[in-house]
């Protein structure tokens, strides 16, 4: 079996992904208390603790090159993934620029950007990239600014036009959404594309999180969290492919549940992009096994409380229905009823 | 896996005059003859000399016997155009609207797919919302996406449906007006063969 | 929800390191930043609020970005004088020279161009020119038409007429008050194809025969834009209690609400200062008199309730205003 095979497996077949220690103690849990239900939850993201997700704006971890190569496999099967209409290309460049400005600072090791006026010279050692380019004139990428740049970046990327008080879903790179597709959702407002999410409209979460966002400044970027779970460490679960993983949900057994079930943590991260006086909306997916979850006895606590007690609305548009008896059952060994810190970090 | 009472299908209202507009199109499809009659009432009885500035484009269905643009005929209006297939409506109203001003006002009656086709020509002519009424009538058959072969299936009454690639779908109720269709899941990927009952739901 | 920052902590130093006189009234100033290199990318339509630290206050004046939106070397702004000043004006004038340093905050865009426009309608009063300079670079190089109509007190008052009329001779009409020669807003407004978008940037009195022509010639509003370069209204000296930090604020005449929080040092919200955004809406705990609403935000039902106000424009009679600040 060729090394390049190898890699193809990691977020699909085989489903060879694994987190290191490391991973697993950076996961970013996305619950600070022992029950869940939506919020506006959004906060400034400038910046965290050192070794943490939100220390850099762009996160890029022990995942990069895999999550990058899984990526590429995805367009391959599907060009329809990677869109943007005409009016959005002032977007895409201040995509790019945000990409590769915080890679470069954050990661000077892995990624140089030299800039000469519209001369920009962009090296990606990871990923073994050494391009030239002019700013602005697109013939000179071997793909449209916005593919170019999230090619190179983990999770996915969606670009927004800000106009008559409302946001408008107009491109994007979406590879590894959890169950909803951008080329169906293109051209939406921000909350017709989330219309099928359950009772966010009635809880005004929906209003209030647009107001904000029509605000959003320059050099101010904000994050929130959202998650759910998969059925292995499956990256694309898209409505395209669901036929793929839907069985998946059915697999699930108190044998295998450690190994296969796995929390996944979205952290959102909103930027004002200069150019266009667009949003560009990260996506960036975070997975970790129910087993690896248990090595934190406050994370198995906590997560099984609020699996056990999650609103059926949201079991039902998360997808949980099917194996969440199970993963509620298997993490139970793990609550002896103590009380659990508030906040995520481990105790 | 049927996911119900998620709220994004598009809004619809019985039609009223928007006084504010200066030039009224009107454009209906079959039944849709009727809330146009109506709608052209309230104009006349509110402002009667837009009726110098309104025009009407109208596609009989002959599948509908109350489909006849009688009503309109009588009401003198600027320029009434029928026709009896829905295409040659389109490129001639396109036209028009090639030429139309800033002041129009849009009001559409129909079945929601000949709905969605009129709202993809008001948006490449980027009317926005508060240039454009639409109220539903007639046929409520949702035209369906395939997310997954992308196939366009029409007139779907049923709330699952064959797909030509084979699979079974539910109809989500999540609209795009890109694709002027509704979503449609694969119902049974995660349990084959286990699908509800077909039952008519869009009539 | 946190709001994010009150105060804009992340400010750019600049420095001036030229100053123009455009007209008698009106002195374009060249900004460079002190610590070199380039300022951020901006859209057409952008303004900054500049901070200047005078003797008795600080004023925080916001002034649209005129320079080329891809020539990020410098930032150019232009400054009409207005008589009589809060102050912010003459101190641009009469206290900020070449050399001087001042703190810009980062470009907001209220104003940008429409991208689904099929045609832009740019129209000009004045100093109101200034945001159509910087995004006229973007309109030429896209395939969009656009014409801008742009309206002086004179040819001597008229700033950069002689410079659009050369670059853009077919796209710019120029209209002289002294030659009683004016922009014909209902004949313009009254043949514009589907899907055009008019942009209005002036004087009030311009804004409002605008906007009111344009409502009565059946323009919906998602295709008006205006931007307004008033200062806040003054008014009667009033005091405010601020709720949470217990203090007391006395505004001034020619003083608004929110620079009065601010003089208190309060770091109050606010985005535009121009009351449109509604980003400063603060709700008022008790009230014993009348608020008078300047702003463009609010409703009419909660302009008539007397809980809520928009401190960066709006004032009180009263004598008592308790706000949750």
């Amino acid at each position: 079996m060729n090394v390049a095979f190898k890699q193809d497996q990691v977020y699909r077949g085989d489903y060879t992904f694994r987190n290191s220690p490391t991973a697993i103690r950076r996961f970013p849990m996305p619950f600070p208390e022992d029950r869940y239900m939506y919020s506006v939850n959004i906060e400034p993201h400038m910046g965290g603790p050192e070794g943490s997700v939100i220390e850099f704006p762009i996160d890029c971890d022990e995942h990069y090159v895999e999550e990058c190569r899984e990526r590429a496999i995805v367009i391959d099967n599907d060009p329809l993934r990677i869109q943007a209409l005409p009016h959005m290309m002032s977007a895409q460049w201040d995509t790019l620029e945000l990409g590769m400005q915080s890679l470069s600072q954050s990661y000077p090791d892995k990624f140089t950007l030299t800039r000469n006026g519209r001369n920009w010279h962009w090296i990606n050692r990871p990923l073994e990239l050494d391009q030239k380019f002019i700013f602005g004139e697109p013939k000179s990428l071997p793909y449209e600014p916005l593919e170019y740049i999230t090619r190179q970046l983990q999770g996915d990327w969606v670009i927004m036009d800000q106009r008559d008080n409302d946001l408008w879903v107009e491109g994007g790179m979406v590879t590894g959404p959890a169950d909803w597709s951008m080329d169906f959702d293109m051209g939406m407002s921000f909350k017709e594309w989330h219309g099928p999410v359950p009772l966010g409209h009635e809880m005004g979460v929906f209003d209030r999180a647009l107001k904000f966002l029509l605000n959003l400044r320059l050099n101010e970027p904000v994050r929130r969290y959202n998650w759910t779970m998969t059925v292995n460490a499956n990256l694309d679960s898209s409505p395209h492919n669901y036929p793929d993983w839907g069985p998946d949900r059915a697999t699930v057994t108190m044998d295998n549940v450690a190994k296969k079930l796995h929390l996944r943590t979205e952290l959102q991260g909103l930027w004002r992009l200069p150019r266009s006086n667009g949003i560009v909306f990260m996506v960036r997916t975070y997975m970790l096994s129910l087993g690896d979850i248990a090595t934190v006895p406050k994370w198995a606590r906590r997560v099984h409380r609020v699996l056990r007690d999650l609103h059926p609305a949201l079991v039902d548009y998360k997808g949980l229905t099917r194996h969440r008896p199970t993963a509620v059952a298997w993490l139970s060994q793990f609550d002896d009823g103590s009380p659990t810190t508030p906040g995520i970090a481990p105790e | 896996m049927l996911i119900t009472g998620i709220r994004s299908k598009p809004v619809y209202a019985p039609l009223q005059p928007d006084l504010a507009g200066r030039y009224h199109v009107m454009v209906g499809h079959g039944v849709g003859a009727a809330p146009l009659a109506r709608l052209l009432g309230e104009l006349i009885s509110a402002a009667p000399a837009a009726l110098a500035h309104t025009r009407i484009w109208y596609v009989r269905d002959p599948a509908s016997p109350q489909s006849n643009a009688d009503a309109f005929r009588a009401a003198h209006v600027a320029e009434l155009r029928t026709f009896d297939r829905v295409d040659p409506l389109l490129a001639d109203l396109t036209a028009a609207m090639d030429q139309a001003l800033m002041g129009t006002r849009l009001y559409v009656a129909g079945p929601e797919s000949f709905m969605g086709l009129i709202m993809r020509i008001a948006h490449e002519f980027n009317l926005a919302g508060d240039e454009v009424r639409a109220e539903e009538c007639g046929t409520m058959a949702r035209r369906v996406h395939c997310i997954h072969c992308r196939a366009i299936i029409e007139g779907v009454r049923t709330n699952i449906v064959e797909c030509g690639c084979k699979r079974w779908l539910v109809v989500r109720d999540h609209y795009s007006r890109r694709l002027a269709a509704y979503m449609g899941v694969m119902v049974d990927a995660e349990a084959p063969g286990e699908r509800p009952d077909v039952k008519e739901v869009f009539l | 929800m946190s709001a994010g920052h009150a105060d804009h902590a992340d400010t750019i130093p600049v420095r001036v390191v030229a100053i123009d006189e455009v007209t008698p009234q009106i002195r374009r100033f060249t900004l460079e930043p002190i610590a070199g290199g380039e300022l951020p990318a901006f859209s057409g339509g952008s303004h900054i609020i500049v901070v200047m630290r005078g003797a008795q206050r600080v004023y925080r004046n916001p002034y649209s970005l005129m320079s080329s939106p891809h020539d990020l070397g410098n930032y150019q702004i232009s400054v009409l004088r207005v008589d009589p000043s809060r102050g912010g004006s003459a101190h641009m004038h009469e206290q900020v020279r070449v050399g001087s340093e001042i703190e810009i905050a980062h470009p907001v865009n209220l104003f940008a161009l429409a991208k689904l426009a099929r045609k832009h309608l740019l129209l000009a009063g004045g100093i109101g020119i200034t945001p159509f300079m910087a995004q006229l670079h973007d309109l030429r190089a896209g395939n969009v038409p656009y014409e801008l109509h742009y309206a002086t007190r004179s040819p001597a008052h008229g700033a950069y007429c002689g410079l659009l009329s050369s670059t853009e001779p077919s796209c710019v009409s120029l209209y002289h008050d002294s030659n009683k020669h004016f922009i014909d807003i209902e004949g313009l407004l009254g043949r514009q194809p589907l899907g055009t978008h008019v942009y209005v940037c002036g004087p009030a009195g311009m804004i409002t025969r605008v906007l009111d022509t344009a409502h009565a010639l059946g323009w919906p509003d998602s295709h008006v834009h205006y931007e307004k370069f008033a200062a806040p209204p003054t008014g009667d000296a009033f005091d405010a209690t601020l709720l949470r930090s217990g203090i007391e604020v006395h505004v001034q005449p020619d003083q608004s609400l929110l620079e009065a929080i601010e003089a208190a040092g309060v770091d109050a919200p606010y985005l535009c200062r121009g009351g449109v955004c509604g980003f400063c809406r603060t709700e008022v705990v008790s009230l014993d008199g009348e608020l008078v609403h300047n702003d463009h935000f609010l409703s009419d039902e909660e302009k008539a309730s007397g809980k809520v106000i928009m401190p960066c424009v709006s004032r009180a009679h009263c004598r008592k205003l308790v706000l949750d600040l």
